[in-house]
């Protein structure tokens, strides 16, 4: 009885995994046995390749630009991660509190992702644009100096931009893992006289740490492979500083625009390992503050 | 301007930083944060002297709306040669695409995480990991290989299979999603379904779909608007202009002439478009809000 329930459960399965594995699991093998190849885009050798072994990834070691990337992509995967956590545990916070208003806040706070994301960069210029951009506006304001946003900190501007579309989903994920806390557990840390502080810390934090986790991962994943907003600031070629260089437009731009495919399916490659070394240390973490 | 108004608030505020007042000086920075941006965009649209800055429009007009409603074609930057549009086309591409990527991800996600909630049996951890996982190889990585199947295939420049494509892609986060809310819904109603006289399958459509509703409309929302915004599997994948969906339009109208930025760009013509794209996007987004808020993943298990 049990086994043929399983069966049909196991059927209920069949047609995600069929999907996944054709135009995920294939697709990505396929990325990884090209990395080893030097293979190309265009031209002789995208018929007639060899196979390197691990040739690239040897090259990828003393590749420079590829180290000036990384770094700039690191830099973009923390902070974002920083903001969009932050941000986005804040916001789940006002719109289940039992502010005035709240239901309001929350449209205008989902906004962003009812956008399409080809529009985010575009909607930005506004902001970064070097001479009477907003944020430029609000830096003179201040006494600040104003920044070169759309050339020397154009690191900073994507991050600006990845966290203004990113912080939305984190925000739903809490909020509603927030609202799921049962209302026994606020009455009993306030009985007991906790702060404020101490309530979220030590019971309202704990109760909702896998959803707190699961939002991690997902912002760590999503941003590693980040293409559209540094493609839309870079073009087809990277820029002399290499700034708005993510790995995933390295990749882009080693396949498509130097046309060594196999080179920029290695570079893939390096992404998506770390995508699962993170993801794990994640894991682990979460497991380990239990 | 909003900003001397802002400049007031806070110098009150920063002489008593109450933990109320920093509360909603928070809250101001956040809201400005999301809205500033979007200012713009819409003041741009009616704008008859648009600019690449935020300010009072000099004078309104819905000529850019209404041009690109009727698909006039729109200035590039050097002000001389023109950019076609082809409105509806990509309205009716980027439907396509969306709900067949909509249809593919309820129906598929929602079997697969009902499965994966019910299934008593060793390795389940693993298939779930699995599935997370499956979409790890960032997707510029993968174009190509998935470029050369899709023509083995036959559904280069075929909408509905690229929806197809697409859905693929977030399967595994959709049936993290929906097995959260399968996960609550108490075993005793299928039970009792089935003491009734009802099979397994009928159970499901019956008695546990309906009870996941809410599930269903958060899966099917996310679902639509990442392929209403999909921009990298199009971009590769349809070679046909009249096949474009609205996301590949926007972005070949951009690059037609991109110019420096601040300069010579048709500002007033893009941010209409832009408009128009959010549009249908905001309309469903306004129609699910109240589900969005249902999400539940407190039995997520990771090993």
């Amino acid at each position: 009885m049990l086994g043929g329930e399983n069966r049909v459960l196991l059927f209920c399965l069949l047609p995600a995994l069929v999907l996944v594995i054709i135009f995920q699991f294939i697709p990505s093998v396929q990325t990884i046995w090209y990395s080893l190849t030097n293979v190309a885009l265009l031209g002789k050798k995208a018929l007639k390749w060899d196979f390197l072994g691990v040739g690239n990834y040897v090259r990828l070691v003393s590749d420079r630009y590829f180290w000036k990337s990384f770094s700039v992509t690191m830099r973009y995967v923390a902070v974002s991660l920083v903001f969009r956590f932050a941000i986005g545990l804040i916001s789940a916070l006002f719109i289940s509190s039992k502010m005035k208003g709240r239901t309001v806040i929350a449209l205008f706070l989902l906004l962003p992702m009812a956008i399409p994301g080809v529009m985010h960069a575009f909607v930005w210029i506004s902001m970064i644009e070097p001479r009477a951009g907003t944020i430029n506006r609000i830096f003179r304001w201040m006494g600040l100096p104003p920044q070169s946003w759309t050339y020397g900190r154009i690191t900073e501007s994507l991050i600006m931009i990845n966290t203004w579309a990113g912080y939305v989903l984190p925000m739903l994920i809490m909020a509603s893992a927030l609202a799921s806390i049962p209302k026994e557990y606020h009455e009993a840390a306030e009985i007991y006289g906790a702060s404020a502080w101490m309530k979220y810390w030590k019971v309202i934090f704990p109760i909702i740490r896998m959803p707190l986790m699961f939002c991690m991962i997902i912002i760590v994943k999503e941003d590693m492979d980040d293409f559209t907003y540094a493609y839309m600031y870079t073009g087809e070629a990277p820029r002399a500083d290499y700034k708005s260089e993510l790995l995933s437009l390295y990749a882009y731009h080693k396949a498509f625009n130097y046309y060594e495919l196999g080179y920029g399916c290695a570079v893939g490659v390096i992404i998506a390992l770390f995508i699962l070394v993170l993801t794990l240390a994640q894991v682990k973490a979460g497991r380990l503050a239990k | 301007m909003s900003d001397i108004g802002k400049k007031k608030n806070l110098l009150a505020l920063v002489v008593s930083p109450t933990p109320t007042v920093l509360k909603y000086v928070v809250l101001l920075a956040i809201l400005l944060y999301v809205f500033l941006p979007l200012a713009w965009l819409l003041l741009t649209a009616v704008d008859t002297n648009p600019g690449a800055y935020l300010k009072l429009p000099d004078g309104l007009t819905f000529g850019y709306i209404w041009g690109i409603i009727t698909s006039k074609p729109i200035k590039s930057g050097s002000g001389q040669a023109t950019h076609p549009i082809y409105m509806t086309n990509w309205i009716v591409n980027s439907l396509v695409l969306a709900s067949v990527s909509m249809v593919v991800v309820v129906i598929c996600a929602s079997l697969a995480s009902y499965g994966l909630s019910r299934l008593q049996m060793r390795g389940k951890g693993v298939l779930m990991t699995i599935l997370l996982l499956a979409g790890f190889m960032p997707a510029t990585a993968k174009i190509l290989p998935l470029f050369r199947l899709c023509r083995q295939l036959g559904i280069l420049n075929n909408l509905p299979g690229i929806g197809v494509v697409v859905a693929s892609g977030s399967m595994g986060m959709m049936i993290w999603i929906m097995k959260g809310f399968f996960d609550n819904i108490p075993r005793d109603l299928e039970e009792q379904a089935w003491v009734y006289g009802y099979s397994r399958i009928r159970a499901l459509f019956k008695v546990v779909l309906p009870a996941a509703g809410p599930g269903l409309a958060v899966i099917a929302f996310l679902s639509f608007m990442r392929a209403w915004g999909a921009f990298t599997l199009p971009l590769v994948l349809i070679r046909k202009e009249s096949l474009f969906p609205i996301s590949i339009g926007i972005s070949s109208v951009l690059f037609a002439d991109p110019g420096e930025l601040g300069l010579s760009v048709d500002y007033g013509s893009i941010a209409a478009l832009c408009i128009l794209y959010a549009v249908p996007s905001v309309v469903i987004f306004y129609f699910f809000r109240k589900h969005l808020m249902s999400i539940r993943l407190t039995k997520i298990e990771v090993r």
